[in-house]
């Protein structure tokens, strides 16, 4: 996928799922699969949940374009149910996340390793318009380290969900986050939870493989 | 996982119990007054036979069948009786107090904490029932703490007290449906898993539970399980009248009760029928396990030697003539400390 260099837009109108430039943007089509039963981090929630019973969404499609300051991602898939709040205690939130190498060679079907950390930029509906910068090293260990540099955006219409994701390309912060500059090129991966299904955590639908990602350079005069 | 070096551990006396919700409201007023918290009862009295809180939770899964996980359920707030609203504003301040009586406001509540308090079992003149008392068990193997994949739930090393960090929980609830004990709540505002904390704030400072330490009716026995000066290893190892709630659920409760004896029975002639017990023995077995038609018998030996003039020390640990002696050494006054909240 090509993050499309967009300029002379604010903020704004990139983080509003419904914005020309996202009309004007080319998406992909992406299947997804449930995570596998057998991987989940406890035996609890290994017994709880078959495979059969995870990943209620099975595609989405994803564009992303970016100012040379910051890269968004618009994540759209089809969802009867608008789980948008947790008020009682077995109900649970849509959400959504892209996942980004934050080091060469990190793995994604594990969330990273010890040493080759993973950069997720997460957004669930009950917290609309803060996203979650999230790092891990591994299954089980993701923990959010701000929510203030990753703005999420969701609108839910006509049964489907269009959620930006947007962050400023490069941040400074002692943590391992993904660095990111045009003209080059990375991986990404995509992930949905179905609220209205239960899924949570390590409960979700997901992309597979890294997926490759080319940042569009700057055009001439902008360099 | 590191096993706890001692465990702290509570003895309830179900044959003391009078179900006057002070322990609940001790806790209450104490742990869980913030929004979000208002349908919580970290300790909660139910009748017994009954439904319990949450509304049949025995029924819904949880814990270990030999060894492994078992898939449990998450209860609805409804299913713990919710907090009800109601009209304080109309009554007290709205010069209407003569013509308008406390209602709940909303939607007519079809279940509560304590809904079906005293209605028991069992036909007259042989009608039964008492009061259990719950709070977390602090397992000796936690299916919460097994369960959270975020390993925001630790076990102390010093005490055996369990734990949720609130600061690594992200309010995933799979400890809410793994512990088959149904005594974790959510906080649907802070979007994060609580429950009881056996007091630890206290414990740290030599002070019992509120939950012990309130009771009127000295139900509660608190120590370190492995204190043979202290009254938990007395009644649970040494005298063995002491049991965990449903073992079969495989975490190894350090919550023990006493088992309840009821008044005898009587005949179709009024008479008094001592060929069984008021409380049939399979709803206590069905509860605690066979373990239970032992502590009975041994509580009936005891009684008997009472009953007959003589002494018996478990009969004088039970009645607890000297309160203090009910906290293993947690006797410090709660009044005499400097308390201070943190933010």
């Amino acid at each position: 996928m090509k993050a499309r260099y967009v300029g002379g837009h604010d903020l704004q109108t990139l983080l509003d799922p419904e914005s020309t430039v996202w009309q004007h943007s080319r998406a992909e089509a992406i299947r997804m699969m449930g995570t596998p039963s057998g991987m989940q981090p406890t035996a609890a929630i290994r017994v709880a949940w078959p495979d059969a019973r995870i990943g209620a969404i099975d595609r989405v499609s994803v564009a992303s374009v970016h100012d040379g300051r910051h890269l968004a991602f618009r994540i759209e898939w089809k969802d009867e149910s608008e789980n948008r709040t947790i008020d009682d205690t077995t109900s649970f939130a849509d959400a959504a996340a892209v996942l980004l190498p934050s080091v060469k060679g990190a793995p994604i079907i594990t969330m990273g390793a010890p040493g080759l950390a993973v950069n997720a930029w997460y957004w669930r509906a009950d917290e609309d318009g803060s996203g979650r910068q999230v790092v891990a090293e591994g299954i089980g260990t993701t923990r959010t380290v701000d929510r203030k540099l990753v703005v999420g955006r969701g609108i839910w219409k006509d049964g489907r969900w269009r959620v930006v994701l947007a962050r400023p390309m490069r941040v400074e912060s002692p943590e391992p986050l993904a660095q990111l500059h045009p003209g080059d090129t990375t991986g990404f991966g995509v992930a949905v939870w179905e609220g209205s299904r239960g899924e949570r955590a390590g409960i979700k639908s997901f992309s597979g493989d890294w997926r490759k990602l080319q940042l569009a350079a700057l055009p001439q005069a902008r360099r | 996982m590191a096993e706890s070096k001692r465990q702290l551990a509570m003895v309830m006396d179900l044959n003391k119990c009078i179900g006057c919700q002070t322990c609940t409201i001790a806790c209450k007023r104490l742990w869980t007054r913030d929004e979000g918290m208002e349908y919580m009862w970290w300790n909660s009295v139910n009748t017994m036979p009954g439904r319990g809180t949450p509304r049949d939770w025995e029924q819904m899964g949880g814990g270990f069948r030999d060894g492994s996980a078992r898939p449990g359920k998450l209860p609805t707030r409804r299913d713990f009786g919710d907090a009800w609203e109601f009209n304080h504003q109309e009554v007290f301040y709205g010069g209407k107090g003569d013509k308008v009586h406390l209602k709940v406001q909303g939607e007519e509540p079809d279940w509560g904490p304590n809904w079906d308090e005293d209605q028991g079992g069992g036909e007259y003149p042989n009608a039964y029932y008492f009061y259990l008392p719950r709070i977390c068990n602090h397992c000796t193997h936690p299916a919460c703490l097994e369960a959270c994949p975020r390993r925001a739930i630790s076990k102390r090393e010093q005490d055996g007290i369990v734990l949720i960090d609130e600061d690594r929980c992200r309010g995933y609830r799979f400890c809410m449906e793994a512990c088959p004990y149904k005594k974790i709540y959510f906080n649907h505002q802070k979007k994060v898993s609580q429950k009881c904390i056996f007091c630890f704030p206290r414990i740290e400072q030599g002070v019992a539970n509120a939950c012990a330490r309130q009771c009127p009716g000295r139900v509660r026995f608190v120590g370190y399980r492995d204190d043979p000066d202290g009254p938990i290893w007395k009644l649970v190892e040494h005298w063995k009248v002491a049991i965990p709630l449903h073992p079969e659920y495989g975490t190894e409760p350090n919550v023990f009760y006493v088992p309840p004896i009821a008044p005898p029975r009587f005949d179709e002639q009024g008479n008094l029928d001592e060929s069984s017990r008021r409380i049939p023995d399979e709803h206590l077995v069905s509860l605690f396990g066979t373990p239970v038609l032992d502590a009975l018998k041994v509580l009936e030996g005891e009684m008997a030697k009472t009953r007959g003039g003589g002494k018996s020390e478990l009969m004088d640990l039970l009645i607890a003539y000297q309160w203090k002696d009910m906290f293993g050494g947690f006797d410090r006054d709660p009044a005499t400390i400097e308390w201070e909240r943190e933010a």
